[in-house]
């Protein structure tokens, strides 16, 4: 049986273990508070930066930072969690969809790309927005090959052709970096995957989610 | 002998009893232990030792972090059961590196990003050292202590960023404007030009290859000096 000294032997450290916690939880719910705001314009200085250099801003007049949507479709988008695809109209028209799609077979892990189709289904470009690839080699799209991702801007499903949409080494159109086959095979194999998600959900994409 | 020979001097990678030092020597248990554990506490922060700016600012955020949860936990440390001193450094140490994220993501967001898991980790690195070695001193006494442990290590990320930015891709600096705000982009020194750059400076590789060579300078540097003493 428990004596009265056991027990306070262990509702001692329990209670100050606890009180450790709650003070910690207070302290950083009440830092959390304070950065939200920071965090979250930084988080959208930063995607609409990678927006700008897809699709001009002038050319729409909606915001796409607020007109979103929530997208899942692990086979084409790479990823079981819901994805964001900006919307950008001009007059209510659509001018661009911009899918945050992720590449899941990187050479070091996933990419995420933002990939910006036009209505119906051309490729307005392509940015690489998130990615763990080796410095030197697989991250040659932003220094050394920095034209690479440019080549995308104006294919569609059918230009190339589907078989021919893959790097030169298995048989495509697309040039790989110096020294990496397999940054570039993923990219390209996301882009056309989020190519055919687009072509199967053009309408949903524009209408989901529409504030009234 | 007065002088501890180099292969078992207690403080590890940086700090050292030096003379003139009013620390005592800390217990002869710690000693063994104590360099190795370091060493091994150091392993994770390599991965943001690949450029200078990198270094430089997590060594910032281990110079207040370590001190900090020095502090933090010598004060609620009398408060303890033996039972849950670790339990409790953690959860403290843990706090002190999720605000410390929050912060880079609030003000440094693009530089925190490049830390990504390695900013986390650093909590485990301070509970390792910390347990080892200032769990039985007084207050000021391990304050000190951290403090130092926190300038080798930041010392020692930097010389490595220096050395690997400048072999990895002949630049020091680049990328300076995510600490600096924009006008750090002056700061960008190209020192040569390189292609691709020698790759297994940059890789992990080239971390612990960097942190031999550094360990072993600083070990040859100590046995000459004590050779002329």
């Amino acid at each position: 049986m428990a004596t009265p000294a056991d027990k306070r032997h262990i509702a001692v450290p329990t209670a100050t273990l606890a009180i450790i916690a709650a003070v910690l939880t207070v302290g950083l719910v009440t830092f959390a508070n304070l950065t939200r705001d920071r965090i979250a314009r930084n988080q959208q200085v930063w995607i609409k930066q990678h927006l700008d250099a897809l699709v001009p801003p002038q050319s729409y007049d909606n915001d796409p930072l607020v007109d979103t949507t929530e997208v899942t479709a692990p086979d084409l988008l790479g990823t079981t969690t819901p994805v964001t695809a900006y919307r950008m109209r001009k007059a209510g028209l659509p001018v661009a969809v911009a899918i945050r799609s992720i590449a899941p077979d990187g050479y070091r892990g996933p990419l995420e790309l933002l990939v910006a189709i036009a209505p119906g289904g051309q490729l307005l470009g392509v940015q690489v927005i998130r990615h763990d690839e080796t410095p030197g080699l697989g991250d040659a799209f932003e220094n050394r090959d920095a034209g690479w991702l440019d080549k995308f801007r104006g294919l569609s499903l059918t230009k190339p052709p589907q078989q021919r949409w893959t790097v030169r080494r298995d048989g495509g159109d697309f040039d790989a970096f110096t020294g990496a086959t397999i940054t570039p095979r993923a990219i390209v194999k996301a882009v056309r995957r989020t190519l055919e998600f687009y072509q199967g959900n053009e309408d949903r994409l524009y209408r989901d989610g529409q504030p009234r | 002998m007065s002088t501890p020979s180099p292969t078992n001097s207690s403080q590890g990678l940086s700090v050292r009893p030096g003379a003139g030092s009013n620390l005592p020597p800390p217990p002869a248990r710690n000693r063994a232990f104590g360099s190795t554990l370091q060493l091994l506490a150091l392993c994770p922060l390599l991965a943001v030792s690949d450029t200078v700016v990198k270094a430089l600012g997590f060594s910032v955020l281990v110079l207040v972090i370590f001190p900090l949860a020095t502090l933090l936990f010598s004060g609620v440390r009398r408060w303890l059961d033996d039972a849950i001193v670790l339990p409790a450094s953690l959860l403290v140490t843990a706090g002190l590196v999720t605000a410390a994220e929050l912060f880079m993501r609030a003000w440094f967001h693009d530089l925190g990003a490049w830390f990504g898991v390695f900013l986390p980790l650093l909590a485990v690195n301070i509970v390792v050292i910390d347990h080892i070695q200032t769990s039985d001193l007084d207050r000021r006494t391990a304050l000190i202590r951290s403090v130092r442990i926190a300038l080798g290590i930041a010392l020692t990320l930097i010389a490595l960023g220096l050395a690997r930015e400048l072999v990895g891709r002949g630049s020091l600096l680049s990328g300076a404007a995510t600490l600096f705000g924009s006008w750090g982009e002056r700061l960008e020194i190209k020192v040569f030009s390189v292609d691709m750059g020698f790759l297994l400076a940059m890789l992990p590789p080239g971390a612990f290859i960097s942190l031999g060579l550094l360990i072993a300078a600083r070990n040859w540097w100590r046995g000459r000096n004590q050779r002329v003493i």
